[in-house]
């Protein structure tokens, strides 16, 4: 194997398949590394930890077509901090070369037979608009658990319904629910659960604006924007049933601006983050909404923002970063939030996006 | 366990020979008869060291230990600033894990967390190949062995394949089933679970204890 490329579209390209293969170097030690296959003028660059994995085609300069597993993040390492300008690489009995102007090393290479072999999806593609997806994946994503311990909460739910399809994402503190129109790729009342971790990573590779054609099969999904398919498995278990938290109606509703609510909270993060786990309160009722953060030990941070409301007035607090997060969320210049009581899960929207709410439960505050 | 402190220099000869310098070390002396000679530095590593069996023969200022291949340790103690002993006993290994132990224990106290009607036979019910967490028998009267396990994994599933075979041996028992729980399971060791007619159960380590946590949740 033999090639010559521009180093920012390796580096790239390595960097991507990299952030499949795992650091845990358990059962199978290849999986640490990214598989190189040269043929003709293309690279295709692959990395898995067998849950997911990312797979990338880049434009070389072929000189011998081959094969090679390398170690992911030392190689990135290595052609990151090469000069710019052409880096080649050459496969020799027992290591890899890689050169760049005056910069020479030599990697040994991991064993290529055990690299698994990657099956081709054999479900026909749906095209999806990749703004879109982007877009919803976006807002719902990040209410997806990091928690294994509870697996199908890591996952983002899709589920075919009547009116369309909902993308829903919960780590039991809040929800995200976003709406969809309805696409053939799900069969009505079909639903899937996506591992979180697989569609953050897709919302990094939608960047670049490419159609996204997507191929669901019973155990793994496959989503191709240009040259790159993102290939992992799905999560099996029965999903908690959100739509009980949804109330069909809520008795207090704050509008605020969306910008100035989160600049407010930004600042009041400050003083919050002094210490784990403080929560910001929400002082409702009349023209303005205060905000406060009272860390103990540290100091206190009050913020009055302009607001209306309508209800009864009430304090609740929530988690600095989960508000936050569900303000950025919502589209809109301003934003709703609808409540109960003190202890019950609060809903934001954007002013005028029904097609989105972000569902948080409030924090004990004495 | 005795344990020397001393300015001493250590040989040992056998598939090569090495020497070490004289210089102040720790000599161990293990009940079972490893001896190991450790500089002041390195976590766990002796400079030094015959695994037991070995024999060691105290002449004083100097100790010879030598093993069944012949090979030999010869340390020479030039002077001596400590010279201890100690009793310690049984050790009960290494508890890697603390929450599998208490998971099991948990269950053990509410068999029916696992599985509705399930009553307890005993707890680390002992086999020829190690003892399993719980054997209980179900509403029917089958006994059911469980494992149970923090992070459910392949490894998990073929432990209890190899509990069932044994206790298939024993035809007294009648119709035995398996049981894999733990806290989360990989969905490779449900299906492998599953293939071999086990049911798998996820528990939550929280509940069983009883905690409401501080944080409100959503479910």
């Amino acid at each position: 194997m033999k090639f010559r490329c521009e180093r920012e579209i390796l580096a790239d390209a390595l960097a991507t398949a990299g952030r499949a293969a795992t650091n845990r170097t358990g059962t199978l030690p290849v999986l640490s590394g990214v598989r190189l296959d040269v043929a003709g003028d293309e690279l295709t660059v692959t990395g898995t930890d067998l849950e997911l994995t990312i797979r990338l085609t880049v434009p070389v300069g072929g000189q011998i077509d081959g094969s090679a597993v390398v170690p992911a993040r030392l190689v990135a390492d290595i052609v990151k901090a090469l000069p710019s300008g052409a880096v080649e690489m050459t496969l020799g009995d027992d290591d890899l070369a890689i050169s760049a102007g005056r910069s020479q090393f030599s990697v040994r290479p991991l064993a290529l037979a055990d690299y698994p072999a990657q099956s081709e999806p054999d479900v026909e593609p749906v095209t999806l608009a990749s703004d879109q997806v982007a877009d919803a994946l976006r807002q719902v994503v990040r209410a997806a658990s990091t928690d294994d311990a509870r697996a199908v909460l890591t996952g983002v739910l899709l589920a075919s319904e009547d009116t369309g399809v909902k993308m829903v994402a919960t780590d039991s503190y809040r929800l995200a629910v976003r709406d969809l129109p309805p696409t053939s790729m799900l069969e009505t009342g079909q639903k899937v659960l996506i591992p979180g971790r697989a569609l953050a990573e897709l919302q990094r590779l939608l960047s670049g604006g490419h159609e996204l054609q997507v191929r669901l099969g019973t155990r793994e999904a496959v989503f191709e924007a240009g040259t790159t398919r993102l290939t992992t498995r799905l999560i099996e278990g029965e999903y908690p049933n959100y739509r009980n938290l949804l109330p069909p109606s809520y008795p207090n509703v704050l509008t605020v601006g969306r910008e100035a609510l989160l600049d407010a909270l930004r600042r009041v993060k400050i003083v919050a983050q002094a210490q784990d786990a403080t929560p910001v309160r929400l002082v409702l009722g009349g023209d303005t909404l205060q905000i406060t953060a009272i860390t103990q030990d540290v100091g206190n941070a009050t913020e009055e923002i302009d607001a209306s409301y309508e209800g009864s007035e009430m304090t609740v607090a929530f988690n600095p970063d989960y508000l936050a997060a569900g303000v950025e969320a919502v589209e809109g210049d301003e934003v709703l939030l609808s409540t109960i009581d003190p202890m019950k899960p609060a809903i934001l929207r954007g002013q005028g996006h029904d097609e989105y709410l972000y569902l948080l439960m409030p924090v004990r505050v004495p | 366990m005795r344990l020397v402190i001393a300015r001493c220099s250590v040989d040992y000869a056998g598939r090569l020979s090495a020497h070490l310098p004289e210089a102040t070390r720790l000599v161990m002396v293990k009940a079972d008869g490893c001896v190991a000679i450790h500089a002041d530095g390195g976590a766990y590593k002796p400079l030094n060291w015959m695994n037991a069996p070995n024999t060691l023969v105290d002449e004083g200022n100097r100790w010879t230990v030598t093993n069944p291949k012949g090979e030999t340790l010869t340390i020479t103690l030039h002077e001596v600033f400590s010279d201890v002993g100690h009793e310690l006993g049984d050790d009960p290994g290494l508890q890697k894990d603390g929450v599998e132990a208490h998971l099991q224990e948990l269950l053990a106290a509410s068999p029916t967390s696992i599985e509705h009607g399930l009553t307890l036979v005993r707890r680390e019910y002992p086999t020829a190949i190690g003892p399993i967490d719980l054997v209980c028998r179900d509403a029917e009267g089958n006994v059911v062995a469980v494992e149970v396990k923090r992070r459910g994994e392949i490894d998990g599933v073929e432990q209890l394949t190899r509990y069932i075979e044994r206790l298939h041996l024993d035809s007294s028992l009648g119709r035995v089933r398996g049981v894999f729980v733990a806290q989360s399971i990989k969905p490779q060791a449900r299906v492998l679970a599953e293939a071999r007619g086990f049911t798998w159960v996820e528990v939550d380590y929280d509940e069983l204890r009883g905690l409401r946590p501080d944080d409100l949740r959503l479910f």
